[in-house]
């Protein structure tokens, strides 16, 4: 009997707690974030910098090394380069430079090795598209050839891998 | 004249709302009464332990991330731990410390998810969104170390990616402020709902001794009563220097070794984390967070195995290396995967409604079945 | 109704020649369908709004807010969504019982509105056994519920289905004993006459009469919860299990009508309770005589309106507490459900028509200070649950903000 007692008891006392709860919940302010039309700040502040969004590659200063090409774990970066019979010097010239972005997972691996970096990451992310070739991002533009960067002596002697050393060469590439 | 009443066949098929992931279980079930529930799985499978004889040592991290993604932090470190111990590298105490607080939060964030799911299987989805929102402030924060949400990629063969950022211990303490007064209402709501109780007593009883031979770990072990926690019994990285108690389950709602016993043993693991957090932030040593290792790692020729205590228990590596630059075999062993072979067992005489508790009580994720 | 029909007949000589009970008999099903459209249609949708965003904010989101203003006209693009559908009928399904099931649910329903007042003299059918035909009407969606479970040719639905049949059929006795309290009270059927019996001030509901009637008022609550299959006594419907039971494999505006069928009872559920224990339409009467002698159009139709919107009101604070629930509470299970319809609330209805029977012999007018007594002590709950409500905001250092508009 007094476990009949006690069943009602409970189930009063936690059900009148409960619904406090939830009735308490309407005083407060909702937390969503009514993303695209009304955010407080602008996205671009509310991302942190370490954010992975698509890959941006900085022609100007890839020296062409394959770094990121070879670490990549899935394959998605496509690089090709030839030596160029017209210039004098006979040097590797960059003619493809290709990110397949919708294989990509965005895991950093590329981004670590790469000497000057040159590849990092952006904070972008809103590029959904209707054709999934539309996400191959080709860096060097068609018929076009680039040339790499080379770096100053001194510089050139500290590159490698090491996550020290990328923070350092990103500093001075992007100064 | 005899009813002829035969078993009805349920297929609670791959696309269901509420098995946690792509598993199938054939039911076979008289009205509400099944009389067995034959787990199907395999829909998962991705091969990513043979994607680890491909990749090289330090290509293959993203790939650990998916074989938990809820507790991608503790696969991180457990394949970093393991490709560590082969190849003989130590690594920093601040990395190890930037490593446990990584995994605890992820602790936090996987129990609130495990949680949360359990009580909108049941019915109750106002608390289900709750811990989804506090799930989203310490995403945010894991978002602002490392820059992913999901998929971390933290850990790294000789330490971590990233240090902290200015700042950041001081935001993850605030969060930490706030997040025990709403873990407290979290519990005022569903916890001490009487209808909750009466659904999780008693339900699913696992006993201490089928907990054993059934290979059950992490909090389906605990939930059963018996105190093992690799922390503890067997620790690694730092814990021998942390100071936390390992909750056991005590059988307040019905039975020991019920579901409501399991969801306890989450939610007390949540506030042992918070614990463990404030206490990593006091004593994290100044240091370098990355040791320098050769770009292409070549371990010696052998095997090694290492255990860690994930958020759905023991998750173990097996490593096989042949002395090239990629591994021969490896090997993930997950929680999961044994706690599908107890429901066959236990779902023998129960309801359907109770299936479903029981297996959201045993918080089986899918990736980590199939892998 | 009645007077209107007259003073049509007097008005209209076209009517004259024609049977007076045809024409009573159209001018009610016109009345009736405008309720239809007028009323229950636009609530049903307009609850399913309200019931979003109340969800939402209780969950700490915002809910609908892109069609029109606050996400009003929601309920709206839902509607012509479900319609411009494909019509998805199973091949295996019965094609009779298939297509018939919505239409027996919402009939259910609908029949059990007219006998619904909104004032003193508006009502379709004022029927002298209206309590009773509202009880009896509400059965058939049973029937309308077995029928989809069973004529989908799906098992899942089929479990759904004997759950539901289970659960409405074993509910409907807790529910017809504490309305059968209010029956003695009264003295009579018709939900008039009931509500005639009460007052307009709380002593004077039959709510806080005697002892027993909050007894009696909680069982109809939850009785009238799971006849219309609301949490905690969704099972029918438990998306998380039988991913939406009997429904599943209805599509388009098929699938509207369950819902739109629960919905619209919630109005029900609420008026019931409302006419019942609460007082129903009934206002002071010193603001009934002020009102009426304005005089001309205003004094004829203000204490009608006055009436309606305490009606109304008292209804939506239940419709409230309704949706309230349904956010809070975990389902129970299908035994569970059972047994706390046998063990719990039959047992406690007999009580109390035995303590009602035995307090109307004892005390044949009633004792006030009793009445007063309840009263205090309903207060007394309420504020006691609104100084829960303000711990748990200060409990939770979150800021506070009132603004129902985000």
């Amino acid at each position: 009997m007094s476990e009949y007692l006690k069943n009602i008891v409970e189930t009063a006392t936690s059900v009148f707690e409960g619904m406090s709860i939830t009735f308490s919940h309407l005083f407060r302010k909702p937390v969503t974030i009514q993303y695209p039309d009304k955010t407080e700040r602008p996205l671009t502040e509310m991302i942190p910098d370490r954010f992975r969004g698509f890959l941006k590659v900085d022609m100007e200063i890839c020296t062409a090394c394959l770094a990121c090409m070879n670490d990549c774990p899935i394959d998605c970066i496509i690089i090709k380069t030839k030596k160029d019979e017209t210039s004098a010097t006979k040097e590797r010239v960059l003619t493809q430079f290709d990110i397949d972005e919708a294989k990509c997972m965005y895991c950093g691996l590329c981004t670590e090795p790469c000497p000057t970096g040159a590849i990092h990451f952006t904070k972008e992310f809103e590029r959904a598209t209707e054709d999934i070739n539309d996400l191959v991002f080709k860096f060097v533009p068609e018929g076009q050839v680039i040339v790499p960067y080379k770096a100053p002596k001194k510089e050139a002697a500290s590159g490698g891998g090491g996550a020290l050393d990328e923070a350092e060469a990103e500093e001075t590439a992007d100064a | 004249m005899e009813l002829n009443t035969e078993e009805m066949l349920l297929n609670m098929g791959p696309q269901h709302p509420s098995t946690h992931g792509v598993i199938r279980f054939v039911v076979k079930t008289d009205g509400e009464v099944m009389s067995a529930a034959v787990p199907d799985i395999g829909y998962l499978h991705r091969s990513i332990e043979k994607i680890a004889e491909k990749a090289t040592y330090n290509g293959f991290m993203p790939w650990t991330d998916r074989v938990d993604y809820l507790a991608a932090m503790n696969c991180n470190v457990a394949y970093a731990m393991a490709v560590e111990k082969i190849a003989g590298i130590e690594i920093s105490r601040r990395a190890e410390y930037l490593r446990v607080i990584a995994m605890e939060l992820n602790r936090i964030i996987s129990h609130l998810l495990a949680v949360g799911s359990l009580g909108m299987d049941i019915g109750a989805y106002t608390p289900f969104v709750h811990a989804l929102r506090e799930r989203e402030k310490a995403n945010d924060l894991i978002e602002e170390l490392c820059g992913q949400r999901l998929t971390y990629n933290y850990a790294r063969i000789g330490g971590v990616i990233y240090d902290m950022t200015p700042n950041w211990d001081a935001k993850v303490l605030a969060f930490l402020e706030q997040f025990e007064p709403l873990l407290n209402e979290f519990d005022r709501l569903l916890t001490d709902a009487k209808i909750l109780k009466k659904r999780l007593g008693g339900v699913g009883v696992v006993t201490a001794e089928e907990a054993i031979n059934y290979n059950l770990v992490g909090p389906n072990l605990r939930g059963s009563g018996v105190k093992w926690d690799l922390r503890k019994d067997m620790p690694y990285s730092v814990y021998p220097e942390l100071d936390f108690e390992v909750p056991v389950g005590t059988g307040e709602a019905g039975v020991l070794g019920d579901c409501f016993d399991r969801y306890n043993v989450r939610m007390k693991e949540m506030r042992e984390s918070v614990k463990i957090l404030r206490q990593c932030f006091e004593r994290i040593p100044a240091g370098e967070y990355q040791v320098k290792v050769p770009k292409k790692i070549r371990p010696p020729a052998g095997d090694v195995y290492v255990r860690t205590e994930s958020t759905r228990g023991d998750l173990g590596v097996y490593l096989v290396s042949d002395g090239s630059d990629k591994a021969c075999r490896v090997k993930f062993r997950c929680g999961s995967f044994n706690a599908m072979s107890i429901v066959e067992k236990i779902s023998r005489g129960m309801m359907v409604a109770d299936l479903i508790a029981f297996i959201a009580s045993l918080d089986i994720v899918a990736p980590e079945i199939d892998r | 109704m009645q007077k209107l029909a007259d003073l049509l007949i007097q008005k209209i000589p076209a009517l004259q020649p024609v049977p007076v009970d045809f024409v009573y008999l159209g001018v009610q099903v016109v009345f009736a369908l405008v309720m239809l459209m007028a009323f229950v249609a636009p609530f049903a949708g307009i609850v399913s709004w309200v019931e979003r965003r109340i969800a939402a904010r209780m969950m700490d989101r915002v809910g609908p807010n892109r069609v029109g203003p606050q996400g009003f006209f929601q309920w709206i693009a839902d509607g012509i969504k479900s319609i411009l559908k494909e019509d998805i009928i199973p091949t295996a399904a019965d094609p009779i019982l298939f297509r018939l099931a919505p239409y027996l649910v919402f009939a259910g329903m609908f029949a059990a509105f007219v006998t619904i007042p909104f004032s003193s003299g508006l009502i379709i059918a004022d029927l002298n056994v209206g309590i009773f035909y509202l009880i009896a009407v509400t059965s058939i969606v049973v029937v309308g519920i077995l029928m989809a479970g069973w004529a989908s040719n799906n098992k899942y639905s089929l479990l759904g289905g004997m759950r539901s049949a289970a659960q409405i059929v074993s509910y409907e006795i807790p529910a017809g004993l504490a309305i059968l309290v209010v029956v003695f009270l009264t003295g009579s059927l018709s939900i008039q006459d009931i509500i005639k019996g009460q007052g307009a001030y709380p002593w004077q509901w039959y709510l806080f009469d005697n002892p027993f009637m909050p007894v009696a008022f909680l069982s109809l609550f939850i009785s009238s919860l799971a006849e219309g299959n609301r949490t905690p006594f969704d099972i029918p419907e438990a998306e998380s299990e039988l991913v939406s039971g009997y429904s599943t494999e209805y599509s388009g505006m098929r699938f509207v009508f369950f819902y739109f069928e629960e919905w619209a009872n919630l109005y029900l559920i609420a008026a019931v309770g409302t006419a019942l224990f609460l007082g129903g339409w009934q206002i002071p009467p010193e603001v009934k005589t002020w009102a009426s002698a304005l005089g001309g159009v205003v004094g004829f139709t203000l204490p009608h309106a006055l009436e309606f919107a305490t009606f109304f009101l008292k209804s939506a604070v239940i419709v409230f507490i309704i949706i309230w629930i349904r956010w809070t509470l975990p389902r129970i299970r299908v035994d569970q459900l059972m047994s706390l319809c046998w063990k719990y609330l039959t047992p406690f209805g007999f009580a109390a028509s035995l303590g009602v029977a035995v307090w109307m012999v004892v005390f044949p007018q009633g004792v006030m200070s009793v009445r007063y007594a309840l009263c205090a002590g309903a207060a007394t709950i309420v504020l006691y649950f609104f100084y829960r409500v303000a711990y748990q905001v200060w409990y939770s250092r979150q800021p506070i903000h009132v603004n129902p508009f985000v």
